[in-house]
């Protein structure tokens, strides 16, 4: 045992921390996620610029605020084919023409949004795209043949693993006579995985329109069998599928039940948000101790007093930002921004007449050549 | 020197300016810098943190001393008994708290948690910097943080030009 006091060796940095780069780095990391916030930081000094054009800090820039990515918009299908709208007030507000994709194919639609990725159906059977709009990175993906879009209902989502910035999966899911199949693509292998099927009582049908949610590792999608909703669970580590059936008394709403969606619970786990009229019911999959998992009937929103709707407005579902915990309600008015814990909301000025939208949330860092030096033209990125 | 009390192991950390601050040795290894020179026994029983002088030390110590996961006398962790989330909430409101110092103490913070591997430290030090600029202006942020304008004004324009829905 030494008597002698040990030192640290490393000498602590002289410089105060706005002038030690690394330093500075480490504080300008903490920049809120919002779009303007590194276009801003850039015009404040030559330095700041140079330290928040970097790719490595882009990296870690991304990484730190992946778990709060900022809900940006939504793209949706319309006659022109994809289109975007940002829902962000100035000076956050990207403008669409910053995620315009022209396909030249009238017929392919957008069957999810996520991690700053969309997948798209082209109308040639089973080719499929995924697609970085800020990038304008294309991925073509051909899928096997359980997955051709005209010989049945095709599902599907994209999505990165957690903290892989340069990687992606697609799951397709197809409904045939009495079974589900599913099948994952990973950009890394660039192979597909086994079919993975299963079966189902009657007939299954997916509920179109209604994309796939994330909630930990499972994607868990409604679909319908012989009438009956159901949950079906793609579990992404295991690579399986199963069944989830939904809360009893919802079954008994019967066609009286305007619309159910799946969320995510408070706590993080799978839940289900029911709307009946005026009414919203948020049901959570509890895990019971036993092993045996049930429903317990969470908090109940009566949309008209909180939205201020009077009674002859009809209210439809057109998303869920899975990230931000926001259903888009639309009405005749416009459409409601909820937040389904806080249930702080907001309204969208224009009514869009879109069905259904499929939320863009992401943290926005483009990546901008310095002075023009490096000649390039600018690319971002979403992650 | 070491010493033993209750059955935990103890360690001496030594300021530039002459100071001693004795702490357990789980308080200082919150310290990533410090748990590697134990780790690798470079250090047994007292460590120089050179350049940091005594005041910004004790004030890092008060906040691994805070941040240390606790063990009771058993040896179970204290947030077995204590609910998570309201432990989470007490140590927001004393970081809080911890961190009401004027900008040249936050500076000096900044360097030390950086310098010694604190990440919970550094977080909170950088985080509240970034939290006191981010709704000023460009011109607000620059005279708050003395940092200068070296744009000449045709080169802002350019910057503001390339992404000017961020500046509406």
């Amino acid at each position: 045992m030494s008597a002698m006091a040990a030192a640290l060796h490393r000498r602590p940095r002289s410089l105060p921390p706005l002038e030690d780069e690394d330093l500075l780095s480490e504080i300008l990391l903490r920049l809120p996620p919002q779009p303007s916030s590194l276009p801003r930081a850039s015009a404040v000094c030559k330095r700041w610029r140079r330290l928040v054009s970097d790719r490595g800090f882009l990296r870690r820039y991304r990484r730190h605020h992946r778990r709060s990515p900022p809900l940006l918009g939504f793209f949706r299908n319309d006659l022109r084919g994809i289109s975007y709208t940002p829902t962000m007030e100035a000076p956050d507000r990207i403008p669409a023409g910053r995620f315009s994709l022209h396909l030249y194919d009238s017929r392919a639609r957008i069957l999810s949004c996520r991690h700053g990725l969309l997948l798209v159906a082209r109308s040639s059977r089973t080719k499929f795209l995924v697609w970085n709009p800020v990038t304008r990175d294309q991925h073509r993906l051909v899928a096997p043949p359980a997955f051709d879009t005209y010989a049945a209902q095709v599902d599907g989502a994209v999505l990165r693993a957690a903290g892989d910035a340069h990687h992606f999966q697609v799951v397709l899911v197809s409904y045939q006579q009495k079974q589900v199949i599913a099948c994952i693509y990973s950009s890394e292998t660039g192979v597909w995985s086994d079919l993975m099927p299963t079966s189902v009582q009657r007939t299954a049908v997916g509920c179109q329109g209604m994309p796939a949610v994330l909630i930990g590792d499972s994607l868990y999608l409604l679909l319908s069998d012989g009438g009956i909703t159901v949950i079906l669970e793609v579990d992404l580590n295991r690579q399986s599928l199963a069944l989830i059936q939904v809360p009893l008394c919802m079954l008994a709403y019967g066609h009286y039940r305007d619309f159910v969606t799946v969320m995510r619970a408070e706590g993080g786990g799978l839940g289900l948000l029911c709307k009946k009229g005026f009414t919203a019911k948020l049901w959570k999959r509890n895990a019971g101790c036993d092993g045996v998992a049930s429903w317990v009937l969470g908090r109940t929103i009566r949309l008209d007093k909180l939205l201020s709707l009077n009674l002859e407005i009809k209210i439809q579902r057109i998303a869920y930002a899975e990230e931000n915990n926001v259903a888009f309600l639309r009405t005749v008015s416009g459409i409601f921004m909820v937040q389904l814990e806080s249930l702080q909301f907001s309204k969208l000025p224009e009514n869009n007449n879109c069905a259904i939208c499929y939320p863009l949330e992401s943290v926005y860092a483009a990546e901008t050549s310095i002075g023009g030096g490096h000649g390039g033209a600018d690319q971002d990125m979403l992650v | 020197m070491a010493t033993r009390e209750a059955g935990k192991k103890m360690i001496m950390l030594k300021s530039p300016d002459g100071m001693e601050f004795e702490v357990e040795e789980a308080v200082a290894m919150e310290s990533q810098t410090i748990r590697k020179m134990i780790e690798d026994d470079c250090a047994d029983t007292a460590i120089l943190i050179p350049n940091i002088n005594s005041k910004i030390l004790s004030r890092v110590i008060e906040y691994c001393n805070k941040h240390v996961p606790t063990t009771g006398a058993t040896g179970a962790a204290a947030s077995d008994t204590v609910a998570p989330a309201a432990l989470a909430e007490d140590l927001k409101i004393w970081d809080a708290e911890f961190i009401k110092v004027n900008r040249a103490t936050r500076f000096d913070l900044i360097q030390a948690a950086s310098y010694l591997n604190i990440k919970g430290l550094l977080d909170l030090t950088s985080q509240t910097t970034i939290d006191t600029i981010s709704d000023n202006s460009l011109e607000e942020i620059r005279s708050f943080l003395s940092t200068k304008n070296d744009y000449l004004p045709e080169e802002e324009q350019t910057i503001r030009r390339e992404n000017q829905w961020a500046f509406q």
